[in-house]
């Protein structure tokens, strides 16, 4: 149970029922065996209570805390946290604000106040906040991705593609932010937002072949490309190639999971329309050539 | 105005869905059966698909998920009539711009498409209160329809199941279009969903 725990802590799933039903029985039954570890149990456990509505187990976990750590920062912004549950907000801000005259440097508390003006609804006052703070900490790779998010929201994606940017940098290797990158790319739209789209969606694809939506990308934006009315006929010619291509990919993908509902019929190159027009797939050979991958896994880093 | 009406198996899977990611913005379509409907009889949305949670302004997923449901819809005699959404705060409500896009995009191949927006301050475990408002599109702007109309097929027994289903953390098991994108072989027409759904009705 403790490396259940454990796992959900390192990899920050935000699981909270079960965490609740795993860390209240540990607690309850298994305390003694836990040693030091409680301490880190009660404040996982304390903050999937509050994500569960569950103020009872919180104020227990935190009571303990508290008991232990007198005067700590840590506990304090977990104090925050309650308050902010209950919405508490003005009560909350305070707490953190003290935590803060006291050390001006404390991240969590920042956080904790930007969190609330995202509670609050108040996304451009957040925005503002957050950048900020990334103007201080500019290597927080989590408060980085959360203004990509807030971006997105906002529907500001040429700011988020920059936050995007920044982690794609730092983290070259994750095919995640290559991906999602490459979905605010397309969304911006545009020829040219597209042909990086899909040039990031290939290289999601690169770092991580099973990445589906990556491949669906690919798929989506090779299509409007070869299909755009601006483009010249060797770029239609290419696109077209590419979206055949990773449509073979998607149809094998699906034959390999089995899947009885889609017989996954996705228009041909000829037509392009990536909505409308249904004509059943090519028959493509699925042995590309290796210089073709290559070609199509071209990225301008 | 169309009547319309909310099955038993929609209400209870669009409640599952915003139950399984409650921290989360959630969005889905709700379909009807594709046949001529004869003046004065309702529209029934007789099923939903979830599509995503967490992050829904992006376009290439939605655009994904909106030709592989027409497909099946097509494939099984149905059309996409209605987009649903709950917010990711309790408080808010209203449409945002996603919500007003899709859902134009889907009046456009069904002329008489609802945008469905959860109130998330109605929803809770005994489910005692209808917690969906109906948007219509008029003049192209969407308004609100009175609240006070009847707009499910049997209120009492999708208020039932929907408790039973929330009690037993079905949502659990529920799938949506992001799940099926993670892993294939996940299937975004809930076949054990619709099946408990079944067997308690």
């Amino acid at each position: 149970m403790r490396d259940k725990l454990r796992k959900w802590r390192e990899e920050n799933y935000r699981n909270s029922e079960q965490i609740v039903d795993v860390g209240e029985e540990l607690i309850n039954e298994h305390a003694s065996k836990l040693g030091d570890d409680i301490w880190i149990v009660y404040e996982q456990v304390m903050i999937a209570a509050l994500d569960c509505s569950r103020d009872d187990l919180a104020l227990t976990c935190l009571q303990e805390l508290r008991r232990q750590f007198q005067g700590s920062h840590r506990v304090k912004r977990l104090t925050g946290m309650r308050l902010e549950a209950l919405e508490r907000y003005d009560d909350a801000f305070k707490i953190y604000d003290a935590i803060l005259q006291d050390d001006a440097t404390n991240t969590a508390a920042r956080k904790r106040k930007i969190a609330i003006l995202k509670a609050q609804g108040k996304s451009t006052e957040a925005i503002r906040e957050l950048n900020e703070y990334l103007e201080q900490f500019v290597g927080d790779q989590e408060a980085w991705h959360e203004l990509a998010e807030l971006y997105i929201n906002e529907h500001d994606y040429a700011k988020a593609a920059f936050c995007l940017e920044e982690l794609m940098m730092t983290n070259p290797h994750n095919h995640l932010f290559c991906e999602q990158y490459a979905e605010v790319k397309y969304t911006q739209g545009g020829t040219e937002n597209l042909e990086l789209s899909r040039k990031y969606f290939a290289q999601a694809l690169k770092l991580n072949n099973r990445n589906m939506r990556a491949l669906f990308g690919l798929y989506m934006a090779a299509s409007h490309i070869s299909a755009s009315p601006k483009v010249s006929a060797k770029v239609k010619k290419d696109n077209m190639k590419y979206a055949a291509w990773a449509a073979n990919q998607i149809n094998r993908a699906y034959q390999v999971a089995s899947n009885p509902i889609t017989q996954c019929r996705l228009p041909s190159g000829s037509d392009g329309t990536a909505s409308g027009g249904w004509h059943s797939a090519h028959v493509v050979r699925s042995d590309w050539p290796r210089p073709l991958l290559e070609e199509l896994f071209q990225c301008y880093f | 105005m169309t009547v319309i009406k909310l099955s038993t198996q929609a209400y209870c899977k669009m409640l599952l869905h915003a139950a399984k990611y409650p921290h989360c913005a959630v969005n889905g379509l709700l379909v009807a059966e594709k046949l001529k409907r004869k003046e004065g009889q309702p529209l029934i949305f007789v099923d939903c698909i979830p599509l995503f949670h967490g992050s829904l302004a992006l376009a290439p997923m939605l655009e994904v998920a909106l030709s592989l449901i027409d497909t099946w819809c097509k494939e099984n005699k149905y059309v996409i009539a209605g987009y649903y959404q709950a917010n990711e705060r309790v408080k808010e409500h209203r449409p945002n711009q996603v919500a007003e896009r899709v859902a134009a995009r889907i009046a456009e191949n069904f002329s008489e498409a609802a945008l469905i927006m959860m109130d998330n301050s109605k929803f809770s475990m005994d489910c005692l209160e209808p917690a969906v408002i109906i948007f219509e599109h008029h003049d192209n702007k969407w308004k609100c329809r009175d609240t006070n109309i009847d707009c499910y097929e049997d209120w009492s027994e999708a208020q039932k199941i929907t408790a039973v289903l929330l009690e037993g953390k079905s949502y659990e098991n529920l799938i949506d279009f992001d799940n099926h994108l993670d892993d294939l072989r996940n299937d975004w027409t809930n076949p054990e969903i619709n099946k408990a759904v079944l067997h308690l009705c």
